[in-house]
């Protein structure tokens, strides 16, 4: 679950935090293609150093260092794979260079999950869905999006207590064979099921007095636009971005 | 002024033979603060619903009678005009909360309706303050408790500046501190703007000493329909199950041995005030 | 019968919900269990079958600690209502969900049979017996949790926030179901932060704020004590509140019913009135 952890948002007023989100989103674009073009360990490190002094900036660097630690797992596995991999076909000289190069894949897909965890630790919901709107995406499905993170941990919560009322009064969800749990799960998904459409009827009455869909031209509050600390950093991110890519193809 | 004409209603849900409203007949005037009483499945929810345009609109069924709210006829008005006449606050808070920030709550009817961005600021500058919760402006609706969501949602409503707003058990899922304080914002409203209120709700000791006025539901029926004081003395309340504040039965009770009560009382402040005035009376 | 030994819980979130509680309830009592949201209240009624064991300390029911049962051999003992009844339903009929958890519970069909019939009219639901759960109304859907729990006969019934959502009827009903539970022998728990209802049913009080039980006694003493309530976001009942305006004129302050409210006034004029006259 530290994965998600690493993606859940946090409140915070930090410079990072007050970027605008499209800025933000294209940064963890472009490391991610750095990341792709390169296997160089130091290359990644220097990269992996960017991304830490941005957590640290925007005081998230113990969320950001669990979403590290969360894909660990997942990371071991691929060094294995590619350890196996190389072993079985023994693509590599020497037993080094094959660990050299597993560790460095590994590596790579640490830090795919972590420039990604900056832009979610440090985006709220809110900010992701004035995102999509500034890029002509429907507001049915902005709409959609936020619901779905408005209202999942509220569902979390009712299937926790379907669970405990259920088994007060007997059923044992951990006992017997798979066909006979599968069998247990209908107590807990009718009443969930039966909560969720009562809460859809009464969420469509809300939305229904609150003139949803009364015009094609709606307006919001809030508005993302793009000030000078943005300017800056999309030039500053582009700049090095493109040198990254002039160092691939003309120097190493 | 009236802002409310209701005129022989009756309706049925559609799949339902027995209807929920049975020949209603109400005229709420402008300004009116109105508590409607009665036992759950007594017609109340429905007739709220028959007042901002859900019925017939959103509910489909048999309807027969006229409902006129603000000058309009509803069943010829799209909900989206009404609500801007006539808010509606639910029963739970949880399902009418849309959005991540207070604000954007606040601003979300607004913004479906396409209004510039300076008077949705404006409105909704307004509506926070109008309820006291400008403090959670930018805090999310999880960090929220019951009684708070409750006001975000009544100032959802109000930044819609409706003539009438009606409130459907607002404070049935709060706890009692909550509940006055829902209350006092909803009576406060009223004062201040001048809004006319209808709001169905069992606790009476909280609003029986601030409405103007109280109708009582039973079966789909309108079975009294007069100021407080007139509708609690009367004896034959409780077999319709309606709650009569526990300072009216004292008075009644103290009034069976010792004349003290001239006026019944709806609040212990009033309770209070007979006490005294009696002993007053015999001191001189 | 049930007895909690400094308990102290903690959710895996961090969030201390219990610190400290020790509380010892007898066979045949009938406890409200008052505070604020967030108090700790259903958290303690989630240690009775032992849905929650305790982080530290050890809670006892029936003289056996909770750790070394299993949540269904408890709940044979202990009944739990919670406040969604809904969240229980499932089945077709109302008959069945009865029948569900004493099968659940392993009785034999026979038995089964006999207690559905007992629970249902019992709860006045007989009429509603092949209806679906989900047709009732508030009230019915709360009896019919209740006939639930109470047809396997356990020897406690805790129910959380029984009355929320409830109307006078229905909250009517719920107070005569828990006076006649009580003369059954059984123990009856109820959680709830609702002032009048507790007014009106005078069980024992345990007051609780932030986790820790800040008060334990009567509902009169407690009901009429402003400062403690206060501290817990709890409101006086209109009676108690009224009766404590007036306390400097000699009325009887620990007054949470109508009738003794009417009784003590009465007689307090009668007094003045006589004195005045002779």
């Amino acid at each position: 679950m530290s994965i998600l952890e690493g993606l859940r948002f946090y409140a915070g007023e930090t410079a990072v935090h007050r970027l605008d989100p499209r800025v933000k989103f294209l940064l963890s674009v472009l490391m991610l293609v750095i990341v792709v073009m390169y296997t160089e360990v130091w290359v990644l490190m220097a990269l992996m150093s960017v991304q830490a002094a941005m957590a640290y900036a925007a005081k998230v660097l113990g969320r950001w260092l669990k979403t590290m630690k969360g894909s660990l797992p997942l990371a071991a596995l691929v060094f294995l794979l590619n350890a196996a991999f190389f072993l079985s076909t023994g693509a590599y000289g020497s037993v080094q260079e094959m660990l050299y190069h597993s560790a460095a894949l590994a590596y790579r897909l640490v830090l795919f999950l972590s420039s990604f965890s900056i832009f979610f630790l440090t985006t709220t919901p809110e900010e992701i869905g004035l995102t999509l709107t500034s890029w002509r995406v429907p507001y049915t499905y902005t709409f959609a999006f936020i619901s779905a993170i408005r209202f999942t941990p509220i569902i979390a919560q009712e299937l926790k207590d379907i669970m405990d009322a259920q088994r007060s009064r007997g059923v044992e969800l951990d006992r017997g064979g798979p066909i006979e749990r599968a069998r247990r799960l209908v107590p807990i998904l009718v009443p969930l099921l039966a909560n969720a459409l009562r809460r859809a009827y009464e969420l469509a009455e809300a939305m229904e007095v609150k003139c949803f869909g009364a015009t094609k031209r709606r307006t919001s509050l809030r508005e993302l636009r793009m000030g000078p600390k943005d300017y800056a950093t999309l030039l500053v991110s582009l700049a090095l971005f493109f040198l990254a890519v002039y160092c691939r193809v003309f120097l190493l | 002024m009236e802002i409310v004409r209701v005129e022989g209603l009756t309706f049925a849900y559609s799949g339902s033979e027995a209807p929920a409203l049975r020949g209603i007949n109400l005229v709420v005037e402008e300004g009116e603060f109105v508590l409607l009483l009665g036992p759950s499945g007594c017609g109340k929810s429905t007739l709220l619903r028959c007042l901002n345009g859900l019925i017939p609109h959103f509910y489909a069924g048999r309807m027969e009678g006229r409902v006129v709210v603000a000058g309009m006829e509803v069943s010829k008005t799209p909900t989206y005009v009404l609500s801007q006449h006539v808010g509606m606050v639910f029963q739970n808070p949880e399902n009418q909360l849309f959005s991540l920030t207070v604000e954007n709550d606040v601003a979300f009817a607004l913004e479906n309706l396409g209004m510039p961005r300076e008077e949705i600021k404006r409105r909704v500058d307004f509506a926070l303050r109008a309820v006291g919760i400008e403090g959670l402006r930018r805090r999310s609706p999880f960090e929220l408790s019951g009684g708070q969501q409750q006001k975000v949602a009544i100032a959802s409503v109000l930044a819609l500046m409706p003539k009438l707003m009606l409130f459907d058990e607002p404070t049935s899922s709060l706890d009692p501190l909550s509940a006055k304080s829902v209350i006092d914002t909803i009576s406060r409203i009223r004062k201040e703007f001048g809004t006319s209120i209808v709001v169905a709700e069992h606790r009476v000791e909280l609003l029986a000493d601030k409405v103007d006025r109280v109708v009582v539901m039973h079966d789909g029926r309108v079975i009294r329909d007069g100021r407080p004081r007139e509708v609690f003395v009367q004896e034959e309340m409780k077999p319709y199950g309606i709650p009569v504040p526990k300072v009216v039965s004292m008075a009644k009770g103290v009034n069976k041995s010792l004349m003290v009560f001239n006026e019944v009382p709806l609040s212990p402040e009033e309770f209070e005030r007979g006490i005294r005035g009696f002993l007053l009376d015999k001191v001189r | 019968m049930i007895k909690f030994d400094s308990v102290t819980y903690v959710y895996p979130t961090g969030v201390r919900a219990l610190s400290g509680i020790s509380v010892e309830i007898g066979k045949g009592e009938l406890v409200a269990l008052m505070g604020e949201n967030g108090a700790g209240k259903t958290t303690f009624i989630k240690h009775l079958n032992g849905l929650l064991k305790p982080t530290s300390g050890r809670v006892y029911v029936d003289g056996k600690d909770t750790r070394s049962l299993s949540v269904a051999q408890l709940s044979r003992k202990v009944g739990i209502v919670f406040q969604n009844a809904e969240d229980m339903f499932f089945l077709p009929t109302v008959e069945e969900e009865v029948a569900f958890s004493l099968r659940n519970l392993g009785f034999d069909e026979g038995t089964v049979r006999r207690r559905v019939d007992w629970a249902l009219r019992f709860m006045e639901l007989e009429a509603y017996r092949n209806r679906s759960p989900f047709l009732l109304s508030g009230g019915e859907k709360k009896r019919l949790a209740l006939a639930i729990i109470l047809a396997w006969n356990p020897q406690v019934v805790a129910m959380d926030e029984p009355t929320v959502g409830q109307d006078s009827v229905q909250k009517e009903k719920l107070k005569e179901m828990v006076r006649q539970m009580v003369l059954q022998g059984r123990t009856v728990i109820i959680s709830t932060h609702d002032v009048e209802f507790v007014a009106e049913l005078r069980p024992r009080v345990i007051l609780m704020s932030k986790g820790r039980i800040v008060a334990d006694g009567r509902a009169e003493d407690i009901l009429t004590d402003a400062g403690l309530l206060e501290g817990c976001s709890l409101l006086m009942p209109q009676v108690a509140a009224t009766m404590s305006r007036l306390r400097d004129l000699g009325f009887d302050a620990k007054v949470i019913s109508v009738e003794d409210a009417v009784k003590s006034i009465v007689e307090r004029l009668r007094a003045v009135e006589h004195t005045r006259g002779s």
